[in-house]
């Protein structure tokens, strides 16, 4: 697993899951699978933005960037190149 | 107005749709699209297991987000004679034990999604008996309590009405405040509490059974039941989408599924405004026919930018409301959202509102004074406290703690709360005022404006602010509105923040924000 995608799991796993990562896998739709809910997702936007020191634009608040430990490092490896 | 005979208990809602639509789409959600039929089907099975478990006059928790099985999970339980408490879905485990500890339910009724909070939480201490889960993934053979799974308990149970005798005057719910300070207090309504406010919040908005209500806040908060009852008392269709983090989703789905009602609180038409494609959307939503708010203050820059993106054939109605009125108090018309901009309206019918002073009299018009609600919504109590009660209900009725007037035709204005005024040097302020200047900067989408303790002016001012777009940065707001308020009343400092800390109802949670500050 690479760096980026054990640190926003491990984000996850402190701030929703009560540090207990049982059953938790890295395409598993957060808001689907109830693992944050809409107010955790602006928390994880937070997050991103002070951890990796990028700006999340308003048109990037979609699924397909933060629904997942997956698409979130996928998107943080685009917003970086 | 008198009440339907035979249409005054929660759950008969649902069984008179039941009886009349019995194919008519009840409830959307993603791909699923469930009819009045099935969803009573559904309650009634739950019903009898309850039955079973003999919970008549008990207490049962429902730990559920917005979902099918919340609704089923809810009527089911009032067809059974329960009183139904819903947990707030963002509970942390120490918050639910004392919550259970305070209901003493038999039953709690839960989805996978809360497995880790339950297993985290010491429920054998409490009164608890029974355990149902929805999908359980956790192991829950080991544990003292019965667990059952949902769909064991659904099935190959009998579907007629119960029917069971209940009387109006019983409790059907119990509902936990937030409340900005100490410890939630439970809220105790009945059967008449919420039917009545239901019938008189369907008249005051027009709703019918053509109306398709989208539902993005959740139901264990007052307003987001008060979207479910309503709509399923006349037969009305309601779509819950719980991703309005994903703003632009909620929209599409708005005008696939002809959505004609959109429900918020100020938080989510701030969103809306600004993170949202809203605007591009404004020529598709045809079959908008309203919006309302309620759940707090919205300022007047939101309320004039929503006039301005909203398509026409959206009227929008600012509500007022609390918990402890079953949901709702006041609306004001659409007509006159222009020209009474900053109420919010005037009592819906059945309810009275009074303006009292300290001793209890009625202040003239224009006066300030508090807002004193009666009517048959206003609740019995609170749970097992007494003293609370006290404090909130006498003859006059529920005592809300918010400040307003009432101008020479009658709307009511509110002017902040109570206990929320704060002392800063010798002046006595205002949050509300304060951050409704920093909204009229149009440089800032959200703000919290808070009083940190300090010893030499009793307190300072500080604002949370989200800002919109990139250049905007605290000297800048600062300097808007130095323009704008008095020497004293300008916050000490503004702090930038991309999201201002909510409730999962959308509603600043204070005690968070000023852990903020500290940190």
């Amino acid at each position: 697993m690479s760096d980026v995608k054990k640190q926003v799991r491990s984000f996850v796993v402190e701030n929703f899951l009560f540090g207990n990562d049982e059953g938790l896998k890295n395409d598993m739709s957060f808001l689907d699978e109830g693992i944050i809910d809409s107010t955790g997702i602006l928390e994880l936007v937070n997050f991103l933005e002070e951890e990796f020191s990028i700006s999340v634009d308003d048109e990037e608040l979609v699924p397909e960037n933060l629904d997942s430990i997956d698409n979130v490092a996928s998107y943080l490896e685009r917003k970086r190149t | 107005m008198a009440l339907d005979a035979g249409h005054n208990l929660v759950h008969e809602f649902l069984e008179k749709s039941s009886k009349n639509y019995p194919d008519k789409i009840a409830l959307i959600q993603n791909d699923d699209r469930v009819t009045y039929s099935q969803i009573n089907n559904q309650s009634n099975r739950l019903a009898y297991w309850l039955i079973t478990q003999e919970v008549q006059r008990e207490r049962i928790a429902l730990l559920f987000e917005n979902s099918l099985e919340y609704v089923a999970g809810y009527y089911g339980a009032l067809k059974a004679g329960a009183v139904v408490s819903s947990i707030s879905t963002d509970i942390k485990p120490q918050g639910l034990e004392y919550l259970l500890q305070q209901l003493e339910p038999k039953v709690l009724i839960s989805s996978f999604r809360f497995e880790r909070v339950l297993k985290a939480s010491n429920l054998q201490d409490t009164s608890l008996k029974a355990l149902v889960i929805k999908k359980p993934r956790l192991d829950w053979s080991s544990e003292d309590l019965s667990a059952f799974t949902w769909d064991e308990i659904i099935s190959e149970q009998d579907s007629e009405n119960p029917s069971l005798p209940i009387e109006d005057s019983e409790l059907a719910s119990i509902v936990f405040t937030s409340g900005s300070t100490g410890k939630p207090k439970g809220v105790m309504l009945s059967h008449e509490n919420i039917v009545s406010n239901t019938h008189s919040i369907c008249q005051s908005l027009c709703i019918t059974k053509n109306d398709i209500q989208m539902v993005v806040l959740p139901f264990f908060y007052v307003m987001g039941l008060s979207l479910l009852n309503t709509h399923f008392s006349v037969g009305g269709t309601v779509v819950i989408n719980n991703k309005f983090a994903f703003p632009a989703t909620v929209i599409k789905q708005m005008v696939e599924e002809c959505v004609t009602a959109f429900s918020g609180v100020p938080s989510s038409y701030a969103y809306l405004l600004h993170r949202s494609p809203l605007a591009d959307y404004r020529e598709e939503l045809k079959s908008l026919r309203y919006c309302s708010q309620a759940g707090g203050h919205m300022s007047r820059s939101v309320k004039e930018e929503l006039l301005r993106i909203l398509p026409e054939n959206a009227n929008i109605h600012i509500m007022y409301g609390a918990t402890e009125a079953s949901a709702r108090l006041t609306c004001l018309e659409a007509e006159q959202y222009k020209d009474k901009m900053d109420s919010i309206g005037k009592p819906i019918p059945e309810v009275t509102i009074k303006i009292l002073n300290e001793k209890a009299k009625q202040v003239e018009l224009g006066q300030v004074g508090e807002l004193v609600g009666s009517g048959p919504n206003i609740m019995q109590g609170y749970w097992n406290d007494e003293k609370a009660s006290a404090r909130v209900l006498d003859e006059n009725g529920y005592h809300t703690g918010d400040l307003g007037y009432q101008d020479d035709e009658g709307y009511l204005y509110l002017v902040g709360r109570k206990d929320s005024l704060l002392k800063v040097g010798g002046h006595r302020i205002n949050p509300q005022e304060i951050e409704d200047s920093l909204m009229e900067t149009k440089l800032v989408l959200e703000v919290v404006v808070l009083g940190v303790p300090d010893e030499l002016l009793g307190h300072r001012l500080i604002a949370l602010v989200t800002p919109i777009g990139e250049g905007v940065n605290p000297n800048k707001i600062l300097e808007k509105c130095t323009a704008r308020l008095p020497r004293y009343k300008v916050p000490s400092k503004i702090i930038l923040v991309k999201v201002i800390p909510k409730s999962t109802s959308g509603k600043f949670d204070r005690i968070k924000c000023l852990a903020f500050i500290k940190d």
